[in-house]
């Protein structure tokens, strides 16, 4: 009789209507994808590339942008299927704005970690591993985020088809004391790097700056060199 | 409906106003809730204190089966005066909703958050064909990242926050003892002392140590805990208030 929404692992908006349209799987749109978090002092930093491809076979898009504000200071990739991924962002931010509204202050990103796992698990979103960078009063942090729920705190992550690649470049050149900017030039590097040999990835860079100021998102059409940066 | 009947109708179902703009079934709850024994919340820097009387009606009756301060959440507790049963159904939905918030954010629930959660629910049974209000009043106090909170709620649904706040039986002059006697630089032994005398107010007698039952969320701890007997006794001891118990 009375309405209490009171399931933590359902959206409190839309989900119904999702979970009928799950689409069969030959003509799903996938990011493939290589997305990297670096969780710096000053903020996070986030690269992702710009390709979308069926299977990684066939390139269906070439100038995604697969990274998205989806909080005042946190932004999240997105990786494997595209409407899952779009989906899971346009709700994980309906439910921010209702949490700062009704409670006057924005979610940790802690908080938004474990809703987005939730959400993950229990949800009606598909089919997505996303990474999902933020800052707030307790610093900078970079989780991803796997398709069962999995919710893992890390300096440094890599989701997506690449990211065997990329991985390779950021054990070798990652150090505790890395900055924004040399986490900026590392990351196009691995992106770019991945980009070479994983078919679902490539076309393109798109960079993330998340700090306390905001989110700020940088598209690039192929990848610039270094000094570009 | 017909006649006579139809003039009343504001009078019997919760979902229509008076021609005045008023809710009778609600404000018959409020009169429900001054039926019960009294209940008063006290807030200092160093937590929030919450004291219920414990009436009882035969000295056969164990009076820790009146229960009427309520363990949230580990940093909340809430005190209710009126109706028992409907008080422990929202104090339930209460107790969900801090999991519930656990659950979705991993963070403890905040007070606000929480009060507005109950009181959500309670407006709920103002509005619905059918329904009949709750004819409790609640206490809601805790801590919020380290800060003390304490809050009210009304059958009406409407929440108040308070420094000092008595709700209940004798409710006017226990606020006004309140009022005179309130100060922001409280310790929380001061804000038990006070409630206790704000509560002997009109029971000149004073109190049997089981005739209170007494909480408190401390601020450094933000732990919710209640009162031993004999800690409630040497309270009252020294403020004088001390009467004999039951058992005696």
């Amino acid at each position: 009789m009375m309405l209490d929404n009171t399931d933590p692992y359902e959206p409190e908006l839309g989900a119904a209507e999702w979970r009928e349209q799950a689409g069969d799987e030959q003509n799903v749109n996938k990011t493939g994808t290589t997305t990297i978090g670096i969780a710096t002092d000053e903020g996070v930093l986030i690269a992702t590339d710009r390709r979308a491809s069926l299977g990684g076979r066939f390139v269906s898009n070439k100038q995604v942008v697969k990274v998205e504000e989806i909080h005042p200071t946190a932004a999240m990739t997105l990786v494997g299927s595209v409407g899952g991924a779009q989906s899971f962002i346009k709700s994980l931010r309906a439910e921010v704005n209702l949490y700062e509204t009704r409670r006057g202050q924005d979610m940790s990103i802690e908080a938004l970690a474990t809703l987005a796992g939730n959400f993950a698990r229990g949800g009606p979103f598909f089919a997505i591993n996303p990474i999902l960078g933020g800052v707030d009063e307790d610093g900078s942090h970079v989780y991803s985020i796997d398709p069962a729920g999995g919710v893992m705190k890390d300096d440094y992550t890599v989701t997506g088809s690449g990211m065997m690649v990329a991985y390779g470049l950021l054990e070798g050149e990652w150090h505790e004391d890395i900055e924004m900017d040399e986490a900026r030039r590392l990351a196009a590097r691995a992106v770019e790097s991945a980009a070479e040999r994983d078919t679902g990835s490539g076309n393109g860079l798109v960079l993330c700056e998340v700090t306390e100021e905001g989110v700020d998102i940088t598209e690039y059409d192929g990848f610039p060199d270094e000094d570009e940066l | 409906m017909q006649g006579q009947n139809q003039q009343q109708a504001y009078d019997r179902g919760i979902t229509i106003f008076s021609p005045d703009g008023r809710l009778y079934q609600v404000e018959y709850a409020r009169e429900a809730v001054k039926r019960g024994s009294a209940s008063v919340g006290i807030r200092t820097p160093e937590g929030v204190v919450l004291v219920a009387e414990r009436r009882s009606r035969s000295p056969l009756m164990e009076r820790d089966s009146v229960e009427k301060l309520h363990k949230i959440d580990d940093h909340v507790g809430i005190a209710s005066a009126g109706h028992v049963a409907d008080a422990r159904q929202l104090i339930d939905v209460a107790r969900r909703q801090a999991q519930v918030n656990q659950l979705r954010y991993d963070e403890t629930i905040g007070v606000e958050t929480l009060t507005k959660a109950v009181t959500d629910h309670i407006q709920q049974y103002t509005q619905t064909g059918g329904a009949r209000p709750f004819g409790v009043a609640l206490l809601v106090g805790g801590i919020d990242d380290g800060e003390p909170r304490l809050f009210e709620t009304d059958p009406s649904g409407t929440p108040y926050e308070w420094k000092a706040i008595a709700i209940g039986g004798n409710r006017e002059e226990i606020q006004g003892h309140l009022e005179d006697e309130y100060s922001d630089e409280l310790t929380l032994q001061g804000g038990i002392d006070l409630a206790i005398e704000a509560m002997a107010v009109g029971e000149e007698d004073g109190f049997p140590p089981e005739g209170l039952a007494i909480s408190t969320v401390e601020t450094e701890s933000g732990e919710y805990r209640t009162l031993e007997l004999d800690e409630i006794e040497n309270r009252l001891a020294e403020l004088d208030l001390l009467t004999e118990g039951d058992d005696e």
